[in-house]
């Protein structure tokens, strides 16, 4: 096996938004159409007015990418994806109250 | 390698209609995705099904599939024909990493992974250039690495084209720096470790998105860390200065007479490091010692004597 290391820079994508349309397109192999889509919906909220002005945080990554994979997977349609993720962020902040409350 | 009965797995009858086949794998796929199930085998089962549901859904590949007959068993030790290739399950050395969409398993590789990396070369044509894509990977990091930053070496199974032009799987071992601060869920962006590029385009950049490992002592909200601190009934009604373990060295904490079980002691700033750090969290939990001997339980004896307290009236 080849056991080469390669040693690269990784860039933390912060809470700044700082991603623009493009760039979170093609970090999440999206179309343009959906990210405009998601953000009619307030799945995403990026900072700026116009689509070209537009700049994501890197929680939107993370949104995105499970937009994407619902409507792949499941074939849900826009305002079920926000139904959805709306859901699990439901479920993870309860899970994560759960968390605090578990006791040895 | 074992036989896979894609019929079975989505629960149908082999004449199962393309209809009946689409809302079998609609249900499962519903139960089991990744990014709802909590079913603790979710990933594993959805590949399965997508692995089943997209051999079936094409006429093509289910007439193939169907010459290899109906006789054999799930699981059953299968001979496929001699060609190789295609992409799989990976787990990572500095933690366990995958990669979406691309991680059919061995069975399906053989019978169909030739076909699809042929096709993905021709597809791509001799005078296009296209940046390469984006690949994403989990990555579980401890808590620790968070606190100090760390450089960690990770291996990931990732497709490359060959010199044929062929996709294939090689690992692929990355030294990552996390950086100082990170927190789950964040993102960290490393620039031309994706995909490569067609025709002479920019490799794409692979991101990985980061989850902590749990640990045995900390729990973590976001930026803030929670602890358990354990402490004596003395030490609780008494208060004490006591030892508590932190991510990042130690500190002495004075536990205020009269705490409660449950009580909770912030220590600003001892969460999460960065611009605006989170706090840590310790929570204080009384352990009671045994009465085993005579003497301790005439401790407790002494105890009860010494108080008029009733724990059960309002």
């Amino acid at each position: 096996m080849n056991k080469t290391i390669i040693y690269t820079e990784s860039q933390l994508i912060g809470d700044d938004a700082t991603l623009t349309l493009v760039e979170l397109c093609q970090a999440c192999s999206s179309s343009e159409d959906m990210v405009r889509e998601l953000v009619a919906e307030g799945v995403l909220e990026p900072a700026g007015r116009l689509p070209q002005e537009w700049r994501f945080g890197g929680a939107s990554l993370r949104r995105l990418r499970v937009a994407r994979q619902l409507a792949l997977d499941l074939e849900v349609n826009t305002p079920g994806i926000a139904l959805a993720l709306d859901l699990l962020d439901r479920i993870e902040a309860l899970q994560a109250e759960m968390a605090r409350m578990r006791r040895y | 390698m074992k036989y896979k009965d894609y019929y079975e797995i989505l629960g149908v009858p082999r004449d199962a209609t393309p209809e009946q086949i689409k809302n079998a794998y609609r249900k499962l796929a519903r139960k089991y995705h990744p990014d709802v199930s909590k079913e603790p085998d979710a990933e594993a089962r959805f590949k399965e099904m997508g692995e089943a549901y997209k051999v079936l859904k094409d006429p093509e590949s289910r007439a193939a599939y169907d010459r290899l007959g109906a006789n054999w068993q799930n699981g059953q030790d299968f001979q496929p024909p001699p060609e190789t290739g295609g992409f799989q399950y990976a787990q990572g050395a500095g933690g366990g990493a995958h990669f979406e969409g691309m991680d059919f398993g061995d069975f399906f590789e053989q019978m169909f992974g030739h076909q699809a990396g042929w096709a993905r070369s021709a597809g791509g044509g001799r005078n296009m250039r296209m940046q390469g894509e984006d690949h994403h990977a989990k990555i579980q990091i401890d808590l620790e690495d968070a606190y100090r930053g760390a450089q960690r070496t990770i291996t990931l199974r990732m497709p490359e084209a060959d010199e044929n032009g062929r996709i294939v799987n090689r690992d692929k071992t990355l030294s990552v720096n996390i950086p100082q601060g990170i927190r789950a869920g964040q993102t960290l962006r490393l620039a031309g470790q994706g995909g490569p590029g067609i025709g002479g385009a920019p490799a794409g950049d692979l991101y990985l998105e980061i989850a902590f490992q749990p640990h045995a002592r900390y729990r973590v909200d976001g930026r803030d860390v929670y602890v358990d601190l354990p402490l004596a009934p003395w030490e609780a009604a008494l208060g004490a200065t006591v030892s508590v373990p932190l991510p990042d060295g130690a500190v002495e904490l004075a536990v205020p007479p009269n705490s409660a079980g449950g009580r909770k002691l912030r220590l600003k700033g001892k969460g999460l490091p960065g611009k605006q750090p989170g706090d840590l969290y310790v929570v204080l939990a009384i352990a009671l010692p045994r009465a085993d001997t005579e003497a301790q339980k005439d401790a407790y004896r002494a105890f009860r004597d010494a108080f008029d307290f009733h724990p059960r009236a309002q």
